[in-house]
């Protein structure tokens, strides 16, 4: 079995090409379901941000309520297809961690306010699901972020439209 | 150490031209938002969840306070006024209403209000203002007392609307808020009317 760092075989998948190709296709068609599911209702989107309290600035609030479902589902479609997967990636990652972070923080102030049991605290976390149990929340969220992180250090270009965007040669590891 | 500045630069290629497309699709999106206006005037700070097992677990470990009264007093502070179900009740049946002096105004979107609305009822949702004022500010100005309402519970787009509508030129002491909102018209049996408005659709909310 080839490893991810050593690239498979010319002509030949490996376990890591299939990997990489279903870590691209479960993060990308995730991330594009859930723009869309955002990006066709707007408002809605923009009251749950509210309900973050994170920013108080409408301008703000506004950008990141028209913007972010958008730029979900471009990241989503450059995985899906292929092309500057690693920097996609690295955005995915910077989407995810902070978002996380988010809801863990609201779901903690629910938690302390309430006296419920935290992982019985359920709320529309703007995700585009509805309603999810927080705890389930969180470690899904966590699993995509491993993911990304493994697409970013993943070399596989099998099924890709340009893996890297600003070179035509192979990748070959980050260090 | 040069492979990952060519990611972290590939990352910024992606965030710029990530974002450039992003605007470039909401501005062109018929549902898309208006970077510059505030879609909540007057709005304080939200708090809005459900928990799974304590639907009245949002609020902090001090002595309960009737939701209504807090509402009451936030509207107190934006200008604006609370009526309650009997007094709705009783402007619902007020001769005035037919004479178009007492109005309805449903804060809620269109899905909602084809599904159900107070009878009579114009439809304003301030996130759109520009589908809706031409219509309903007509017949709010020479209206003598207008109760706008959204869904109920948590809902804030009644006060949002109220705001709007002053803020549009009607008189702010006309405009009362129904905190209690759709929700609660329907748990008092009230008929609902379905469909757009006078469209003679009555039907009695299910028990």
């Amino acid at each position: 079995m080839t490893s991810p760092d050593s690239g498979p075989a010319p002509g030949r998948f490996g376990a890591w090409d299939f990997m990489s190709i279903a870590a691209r296709w479960v993060l990308g068609g995730l991330f594009l379901y859930m723009g869309l599911s955002k990006a066709l209702h707007p408002i809605e989107f923009l009251k749950l941000v509210r309900q973050y309290d994170l920013l108080h600035h409408h301008f703000l609030l506004n950008l990141v309520a028209s913007t972010l479902p958008w730029f979900e589902i471009f990241c989503g479609l450059l995985l899906v297809l292929g092309v500057a997967v690693r920097g996609a990636a690295v955005m995915l990652v910077a989407m995810l961690v902070p978002f996380t972070l988010a809801v863990l923080m609201r779901a903690l102030a629910i938690h302390g306010a309430g006296g419920i049991a935290f992982c019985a605290i359920k709320f529309d976390c703007g995700c585009g699901a509805g309603e999810v149990l927080i705890c389930k929340k969180l470690a899904e969220n966590g699993l995509l972020t491993l993911l990304a992180i493994a697409l970013i250090f993943w070399r596989s270009q099998r099924l890709c439209v340009r893996h890297g965007l600003l070179r035509s040669a192979p990748a070959s590891g980050l260090a | 150490m040069r492979k990952t500045k060519a990611v972290l630069l590939e990352a910024l290629l992606v965030a710029a031209l990530g974002l450039f497309l992003a605007l470039a699709a909401n501005a062109l999106s018929a549902r898309g938002l208006r970077l510059s206006r505030n879609y909540f005037p007057g709005g304080e700070k939200p708090g809005t969840v459900t928990p799974a097992t304590n639907s009245a677990a949002t609020g902090s470990n001090a002595a309960p306070v009737d939701p209504l009264e807090a509402v009451k007093l936030r509207l107190q502070r934006n200008g604006l006024k609370m009526v309650r179900s009997n007094e709705v009740a009783e402007l619902f049946r007020d001769p005035r209403y037919d004479a178009g002096l007492v109005l309805f105004v449903d804060a809620r979107d269109d899905q909602h209000y084809a599904a159900g609305h107070i009878p009579g009822a114009w439809q304003f949702h301030h996130y759109r203002p520009e589908n809706y004022l031409p219509e309903v500010l007509p017949a709010c100005l020479p209206a003598q007392q207008i109760v706008v309402y959204c869904g109920g519970g948590d809902c804030e787009d009644s006060e949002f609307a109220a705001i709007a509508l002053r803020e549009a030129s009607v008189p702010g002491d006309k405009l009362l808020v129904y905190a209690g909102g759709f929700t609660e018209w329907t748990n008092h049996g009230h008929s609902v009317e379905i469909g757009t408005r006078r469209s003679g659709q009555l039907v009695k909310p299910k028990p």
